[in-house]
């Protein structure tokens, strides 16, 4: 059976700024002795640069990343609307698409109207478009309107529209791009619906999506794009991972490390200074990657001029946006910890970690013993912590306590029990 | 149903239009509705303007600057030529207009392009025939002798307009699509090509030191073969040779030129 979806090392670029030069303008240029145009890097944009996947009949996929990645332009040369600069497209079968929320309809033109050039324009004969009218009205509860003309139509209701059409006419192969981010939560629901019935019948969908959560529950093949180039073709859990990790990390870069509300003084050398900062992990190695089940160790090497009996450690957890996870005081554990002269090393293990997913870092101050100035601070570079999907989302909170799930077997209610 | 599969060299086709022949169809009728929908005249209008034209024509060209036309009255002589001359300018006008004017249906599904302007030419076709029924009247009423059997040639002079109209058209529309000064650049050509073109004067008032350039126009051939089967109850002349020639070649450039581009229209925006 050949694939019935192909991309071979398609890349696909854009022109950016105005993309034709008029007469006048070009001869301007030319007075001016700019006979040699910008480069072209400044002039192209990859919108897809050496895609390649493959896409057995009957098998379907996501397509995720971040905007700008590719997703929609993907969709479009599948549906031939552009073609690709370079690389070669398959398809087998015939194909309907919803594209940035519009199914090529006619502004003019009735709702009606347009079902029948939509059908016309996917293949069908006027015969099967009749057969097939009242369910595709039907489907986008849109009967009172029907007789007036799309440009009318609110978005909701063009999409309704536009998903009833492609998805009716039983194509081989269906493109949704972003249907899902318009329309009411009951819209939402029939298009969740009507995509698994056809997933069920073997259709290929191709859908884009921001909603991972759907994704994950609808698609079990993913292909991640990142700035136009395939970072991950397969499985869709390690897909929306690495998706999750990149969010995290570009958070983390954009991020300026903070270096404690108070600076250590500067009057002077400093007494204290703090060499390093390690991440270990429960054997003993230095890692930059825990799970939220392991523990973690943390070491603080330090140089000091002179003892300190008594020195109260700070030890803050920050995540990647900036967020305090959480701040360890020696002192408020009324652990004494000693500074050496010289060369020496503190150490704080957490066990379990119970953060949530995510790139975090961690501060160490060590402040002197009645608590009222700085000594000395520092941080220690990301590290990651795996576990907990989707954890780029804020609304998963923080962290994630040890938990346990409880279900009470329901008393029979006696009343019923008599009716019945 | 129809399955297509493509790679970036894809032969030039004409499969998928004939598949897309449902989509011409009913894409013309839409447009056919839709002109006449919300005027006043509705598809009288197809017969008012040359008839009206043509009325202006004949007090000009009959008392003011007159026109020795022969045994045949004015009126007739230019109306022969206007008929088949407005179903060219109108058809090239719509059609350059027809993809910028749907570009959002461009953008987002896909059809054989070239269905959208040859979906105008046929709306035109169908004011052709309106306008034609005026023609027959004339024809009548002037009492001009008609040979049956020359009237047999008719289709096949029709059929070379329609070549010429093609293929001028599908290069008007695509490149309407990267240029939008094709538009009124169309209108300046038009109103040459109209006094190029004999519909106000005879053949025979162009001095024949430059009869061979003018038989390089196209539509000379073409409406003088309207003009002798119709008027004259004769053969077209050996001219009607230069405008198939040239018919054929324009609209297979134009063919060619369209298919070469039309993956290109939905990355102008």
């Amino acid at each position: 059976m050949p694939p019935i979806v192909r991309f071979e090392n398609v890349s696909k670029r854009y022109r950016l700024g105005l993309t034709r030069t008029s007469i006048p303008a070009a001869v301007a240029r030319w007075l001016r002795g700019r006979t040699r145009s910008a480069p072209p890097e400044t002039r192209y944009h990859w919108a897809l640069r050496d895609v390649s996947f493959e896409l057995e009949p009957g098998q379907s996929l996501a397509l995720i990343g971040p905007n700008g990645a590719g997703k929609t332009t993907t969709l479009k040369l599948l549906a031939n609307i552009t073609r690709p600069t370079s690389g070669r497209i398959g398809i087998h079968g015939n194909l309907s698409a919803l594209i940035e929320l519009g199914a090529g309809f006619h502004p003019d033109l009735t709702g009606r109207e347009n079902i029948f050039l939509n059908g016309t324009i996917l293949g069908l004969s006027r015969r099967e478009i009749e057969q097939k009218f009242d369910e595709i009205v039907a489907f986008s509860e849109l009967e009172h309107f029907i007789d007036t003309p799309v440009k009318r139509y609110s978005s909701g209701m063009t999409v309704r529209l536009g998903f009833s059409v492609a998805s009716c006419i039983e194509p081989d192969i269906l493109l949704v791009d972003e249907v899902l981010a318009v329309g009411d939560a009951n819209f939402r629901q029939k298009c969740i619906q009507r995509i698994k019935e056809l997933l069920a019948k073997g259709t290929t969908v191709i859908f884009v999506s921001h909603n991972l959560w759907l994704v994950r529950a609808v698609c079990p093949l993913s292909l991640y794009l990142h700035q136009g180039q395939v970072r991950f073709f397969g499985d869709t859990d390690q897909a929306i991972a690495l998706y999750d990790r990149a969010i995290h990390e570009a958070r983390a870069a954009k991020h300026q490390r903070t270096n404690g509300p108070e600076h250590p003084g500067h009057e002077g050398d400093p007494l204290v200074e703090i060499t390093g900062i390690e991440l270990r992990d429960r054997a003993g190695r230095l890692t930059s990657e825990v799970t939220n089940e392991e523990s973690l160790s943390i070491h603080v090497h330090y140089m000091s001029r002179q003892a300190f009996p008594d020195a109260n450690v700070v030890i803050r957890i920050l995540r990647s946006d900036g967020l305090t996870c959480c701040m360890l005081r020696s002192r408020a554990d009324g652990v004494r910890i000693p500074l050496v002269q010289g060369s020496g090393t503190i150490a704080l293990t957490i066990s379990p970690v119970q953060l949530y997913g995510g790139m975090y870092y961690v501060q160490a101050i060590i402040r002197d013993r009645d608590d009222v100035g700085g000594i000395t601070s520092a941080t220690s570079d990301w590290f990651y912590v795996t576990g907990g999907a989707l954890s780029h989302q804020e609304m998963n909170g923080v962290f994630e306590p040890h938990h346990e799930w409880h279900v009470d077997v329901a008393q029979r209610d006696p009343d019923i029990l008599e009716a019945g | 149903m129809s399955t297509f599969s493509m790679s970036t060299m894809s032969a030039i086709s004409l499969r998928p239009l004939l598949q897309a022949s449902d989509l011409v169809w009913a894409w013309t009728a839409r447009t056919i509705r839709g002109r006449y929908q919300q005027s006043l005249l509705g598809w009288l209008w197809a017969v008012v303007q040359p008839a009206a034209t043509v009325t202006v024509f004949t007090i000009v060209f009959t008392r003011f600057v007159p026109i020795n036309t022969g045994t045949i009255p004015y009126p007739v002589f230019s109306y022969t030529a206007m008929v088949p001359w407005t179903f060219l300018a109108a058809s090239l006008s719509d059609m350059a207009a027809s993809l910028v004017q749907n570009m959002n249906l461009v953008m987002k599904i896909y059809f054989p392009r070239e269905a959208l302007p040859l979906a105008a030419m046929l709306a035109r076709a169908m004011d052709f025939l309106v306008a034609s029924a005026l023609l027959v009247f004339l024809l009548i009423y002037f009492q001009v002798p008609v040979a049956p059997l020359v009237l047999l040639l008719l289709p096949f002079v029709f059929a070379v307009q329609v070549a010429l109209i093609v293929g001028v058209g599908l290069i008007a529309a695509a490149l309407n699509v990267f240029y939008r000064d094709v538009q009124p650049m169309l209108v300046l050509v038009l109103q040459l090509w109209f006094y190029a073109s004999p519909i106000i004067y005879p053949v025979s008032r162009v001095p024949e030191g430059l009869r061979n350039y003018y038989f390089l126009n196209p539509m000379v051939g073409i409406l003088e073969s309207y003009r002798d089967i119709l008027l004259r109850g004769t053969l077209p002349g050996t001219y009607l040779l230069y405008s198939v020639v040239l018919s054929l070649a324009i609209c297979a450039l134009g063919f060619v030129f369209f298919k070469r581009v039309e993956h290109l229209f939905a990355d102008i925006v």
